[in-house]
């Protein structure tokens, strides 16, 4: 018997496609936000604000991962922006493979931004680069306060963090004093934007920064 | 599961590669923070060598401590999974250096012409 000794990074295939993503979209100046939540969070919803809030200084295209079904990418379909739908028949998040493919059918001239939604999911998209250029964390109020500290390895690396719902942080005696008191250990880095998907309620600060990282990266 | 999945193309590379026929051992190193649940990996592992040249390998899981870089200071800490404060600067503002990868580090295995494996028999 041999015994042989090698450092692979398990994850190494999907870094370097991940890498690769990431050039050929900033090539074609469009910026990369990889959104990542628990499911029932509001990310299909967000995208159904933001998209058309954001056109037609930025148009957007929006890849999407479930499971199964297509139902995430008829309703942002009706937004007229490319979206295509990965459906990962079990896999608990997206790769960069499945990016790349997905990128191989969307129409990438014009556009100002790609959305990836991933799986609904808060572990395992934490390990898995997709070439985005930003973290996007939702946490909804009927998930209660202590996602951050439940899920902290979704949070440290997040670039921002939307607390989502917050129409019925009334309703469900909510407070957001022991979500930033956990993130006064994780993550002070990120902004966090307080919204309603549903409402409309502080979406318009969550517009301003994606436009200012927008502007930071490749102009106006 | 997926980095089940992942390890296994990794060992079907090397022992392509290296013209091994049999893995009995594999050690992987994981970081910290790389949100391995060893029974899983165990598992998932068992399940997918089936058939292949690493079935019924001994998997080892090896765990590494993290190191995060304060962006803020440039100050060097092991981070607490749940705690990333740089005891500097007050800020939790790091980059992870350490304690994300998975590195598959090692493998015991026998390969082709070492005299004891089905290749080497006959007249």
């Amino acid at each position: 018997m041999t015994k042989i000794s090698v450092v692979r990074s398990v994850l190494k295939a999907n870094d370097a496609v991940a890498e690769a993503n990431r050039r050929r979209l900033e090539a074609a100046g469009i910026m990369v936000l990889n959104i990542t939540s628990a499911p029932g969070s509001g990310k299909t919803a967000l995208l159904e604000k933001t998209i058309p809030a954001l056109a037609p200084a930025l148009r957007s295209a929006v890849v999407v991962g479930d499971l199964q079904t297509t139902r995430d990418a008829e309703r942002l379909g009706g937004l007229a922006v490319e979206v295509s739908q990965i459906n990962t028949e079990g896999g608990c998040h997206l790769q960069a493979t499945q990016v790349a493919d997905a990128l191989d059918t969307l129409a990438l001239k014009d556009l100002g931004l790609l959305f990836i939604e991933n799986v609904g999911n808060m572990v395992c998209p934490a390990s898995y680069d997709l070439g985005e250029h930003l973290r996007v964390v939702l946490l909804s109020v009927p998930e209660g306060p202590d996602k951050v500290a439940k899920y902290p390895t979704i949070f440290q690396p997040a670039d921002v963090i939307l607390i989502n719902k917050m129409d019925l942080a009334g309703p469900l005696e909510f407070s957001d004093e022991i979500v930033m008191a956990d993130l006064a250990r994780i993550n002070t880095r990120a902004p966090v934007f307080r919204v309603s998907a549903r409402t409309g309620e502080g979406l318009e600060a969550w517009y301003d920064w994606i436009r200012e990282q927008h502007r930071a990266r490749f102009g106006s | 599961m997926s980095i089940a999945q992942d390890l296994m193309r990794q060992l079907e590379e090397l022992a392509e590669e290296n013209d091994i026929v049999r893995v009995d051992a594999v050690t992987v190193r994981a970081g910290v923070l790389a949100g391995i649940v060893p029974e899983a990996l165990d598992m998932a592992f068992a399940c997918l060598a089936e058939g292949t040249v690493a079935e019924g390998a001994e998997l080892t899981l090896e765990i590494e401590p993290a190191l995060a870089e304060c962006r803020r200071c440039g100050h060097r800490f092991e981070p607490e999974i749940d705690a990333y404060l740089c005891e500097r600067c007050g800020v939790a503002d790091v980059t992870i250096l350490q304690g994300r990868d998975i590195i598959l580090s090692s493998l015991s295995c026998t390969q082709r012409g070492n005299g004891n494996d089905e290749d080497q028999r006959g007249p």
